[in-house]
């Protein structure tokens, strides 16, 4: 947890950030950017492509190192981390879900859910099939990622994020890829677990309407933070 | 120089068992250097001068036995273990393990000490009498390699913890290892004769014995199974057999480890945290054991190929005149009488037999075959204070060639006249076929 006596948030801020940058040889995909988020809180991030949404995620995942500034989530410095660290600190504290879903295609919903609990610890059957059955999937547990729908695989997605218990859950454009049915089911599932789990959420989307499901919307542009509103949820 | 290579590897095991100790105690390091160190020097010392005193004999079958005795203890507490975890309840988490007191982790490394520095005086001069200078190196060289081992443990990865089981497996390993660089404190090559010699008598007592050999529900074709018993891998396989089974014991005590209860912990990641440590823990525990199968291992290899080199001369082919005799002088191109094993091979009339003459400490003249009356007749060479049967690996000492029994060559009867030594041709060749004939009835040959 971060510590008040060095001049950083406040000690319940999960996430903290002083002149974050992220530059790629000449282009500077993220600009110094200060963010305190705190725990419990549902941050939605917005932007046009390019605007730095998906860096910033990245850099808040441990999936990429900042090229400045720094970086405090939970109280652990990322910038201190070495690779190792980095390693653990994902799989102990950071759950994400992709657009793309990322699952394994020959593996089982069941098996891609155990394959999260393999890197995190031991796989627990019961556990995963109990965390697929919570998204609704507890008849899908055999069914391969190509025999699901879209929605399904989301699900899926969900439930190896959460399988480890995550502090932090990030989502890349969650729901980009759904229908307006789905996309309201998954973000009931995501607000129904955050209830249950009291972990952060971070999502990252170009849908006001998605965006409008968190406690708090900032909207980036050109790798700048340009604006921040509370959504009174 | 020689001496030196020659302790090297005795020297790395004793440092490797210093090593050892210090890493099951928890602080005062400085009392452990202590007594290995005292434990070493008094083991130099002492074994020193009881070889002086007894000729070597008496010191390296006590050493050989208070080895067996610690292999035997390594046997009782890898029953224990198994028998913990196993048994009736059985063993569950071990959680925070106690480590024993200093004194005694320091009482185990000044008996260890005293064992290492005695099969070191044994490697360095097996029959006593070692230069004092050579002494006090070996001395030194034992004290520094432990003090170093014991600094140098530090860095050996935290994660990697002991068992008792498994500290005294590395420890009686290592001694094992050690012994096995000398042929008289050997351990593997009797064990596996032993076992050779309990299955053959077994073999003998029941099936001869009991079911008598023409019983009538024993078809002929039977006994060629019950042949694969009298085969030369018996005893090989069965040594193997005890040899490893104490620490692949302790390695499935440790396997076998029941998980920690962790169902009052609600959430599911914690639970498995806590598990996949716990596994990881033990796993980290099956290290210290595999390693000390390595080096059992590796005490094998050394007893099946020893890096002793054995004096063996080719056999001198000689012819019987026609009086039926054979005659070697004494003095000539080889002298009888320069302590050495001599080999020679009589062919007569399309038979051939192999015999030896050699002359015994106390100065006479023993002439026996190449040839032992139980073991396949593979021969003898000639080592420091002994000749080895290669068949069996038994050593026999000098002083008892020529008397007949066990695996000592068959003596053969002959006359030391002022030319040489006189032998009767035909009861050598007679001799030798008898033995050879006896000793490869049964398939595989000997013991």
């Amino acid at each position: 947890m971060n510590d008040k006596s060095e001049g950083r948030g406040k000690v319940t801020d999960i996430i903290e950030t002083r002149g974050l940058t992220r530059s790629y040889g000449e282009i500077c995909a993220l600009k110094p950017l200060d963010l305190l988020v705190p725990e419990g809180e549902w941050l939605s991030v917005m932007g046009h492509s390019g605007s730095g949404k998906s860096t910033l995620l990245n850099l808040l995942g441990g999936l990429d190192r900042p090229s400045g500034g720094s970086l405090w989530l939970g109280g652990e410095d990322l910038m201190a981390l070495s690779q190792d660290g980095l390693a653990r600190f994902r799989r102990e504290f950071v759950g994400i879900i992709f657009q793309q879903h990322h699952l394994v295609p020959y593996l089982t919903a069941l098996e891609n859910v155990m394959m999260a609990q393999y890197f995190h610890s031991v796989p627990d059957e019961a556990e995963a099939c109990s965390a697929l059955e919570r998204v609704g999937l507890g008849k899908r547990l055999k069914n391969r990622p190509g025999e699901l729908s879209g929605g399904e695989q989301q699900r899926v997605c969900i439930a190896r994020a959460i399988i480890n218990s995550p502090r932090l859950l990030l989502g890349d454009e969650p729901t980009g890829n759904l229908d307006h049915a789905n996309t309201r089911m998954i973000m009931e599932l995501l607000k129904d677990l955050r209830e249950e789990e009291r972990f952060t959420i971070m999502l990252v989307t170009h849908n006001r309407e998605v965006a409008a499901w968190g406690d708090r919307i900032i909207c980036l542009d050109d790798g700048v933070l340009v604006r921040e509103e509370r959504t009174g949820r | 120089m020689i001496s030196a290579l020659k302790l090297m590897p005795v020297l790395l095991a004793w440092s490797g068992i210093a090593a050892a100790l210090v890493r099951h105690v928890s602080g005062r390091r400085s009392v452990l250097a202590i007594s290995c160190a005292s434990g070493f020097i008094g083991g130099v010392a002492g074994g020193n001068l009881l070889l002086t005193l007894s000729k070597g004999e008496i010191v390296s079958s006590t050493v050989k036995s208070l080895t067996g005795t610690c292999f035997l203890c390594l046997w009782v507490v890898a029953l224990a273990a198994f028998y913990r975890v196993t048994g009736s309840g059985g063993q569950g988490a071990p959680g925070e393990r106690e480590k024993p007191y200093a004194f005694t982790v320091s009482c185990s490394a000044l008996l260890a000490g005293l064992l290492a520095g005695a099969i070191c005086v044994c490697r360095l001069a097996p029959q006593g009498g070692a230069p004092l200078l050579s002494l006090f190196v070996l001395g030194t060289a034992g004290v520094l390699l432990a003090v170093a081992a014991i600094g140098i443990e530090q860095y050996v990865p935290a994660d990697i913890t002991v068992t008792g089981e498994a500290l005294l497996a590395l420890v009686v390993s290592l001694l094992l290892f050690a012994s096995s660089f000398t042929l008289q404190l050997d351990l593997f090559s009797p064990l596996s004769m032993k076992v050779m010699k309990f299955v053959h008598d077994f073999v003998h007592q029941f099936f001869e014995s009991m079911l008598v050999p023409d019983h009538l529900f024993f078809r002929s074709d039977a006994w060629e199974y019950i042949g694969y018993l009298f085969g030369s891998g018996v005893g090989f396989w069965g040594g193997l057999l005890i040899w490893f089974a104490p620490v692949v014991l302790i390695c499935a005590a440790i396997r076998l480890e029941r998980l920690p209860t962790v169902s009052h912990i609600r959430q599911g990641a914690q639970r498995r945290k806590l598990l996949a440590a716990f596994i990881r823990e033990r796993n980290c525990r099956l290290i210290v054991p595999c390693f000390a199968m390595l080096i059992m291992a590796a005490a094998v290899y050394n007893s099946l190929f020893p890096s002793v080199e054995y004096w063996d001369p080719k056999p001198v082919a000689v012819t019987m005149n026609d009086s039926g005799e054979i005659v070697i002088p004494k003095k000539g191109e080889i002298d009888l009488e320069d302590g050495k094993l001599h080999k020679y091979l009589l062919k007569q009339g399309g038979r051939e037999a192999r015999f030896m003459i050699l002359s015994a400490p106390d100065g006479r003249l023993t002439v026996t075959l190449d040839a032992c009356a139980i073991c396949k007749p593979e021969g003898y060479g000639q080592a420091e204070g002994a000749v080895i049967c290669y068949y069996c690996k038994t050593l026999i000492p000098l002083e008892t060639m020529g008397r007949p029994g066990g695996c000592n060559p068959v003596p053969v009867p002959f006359k030391v006249g002022a030319d040489g030594v006189s032998l009767d041709a035909m009861t050598i060749l007679d001799r030798w076929s008898e033995t050879v004939t006896t000793t490869s009835r049964i398939k595989g040959g000997g013991k």
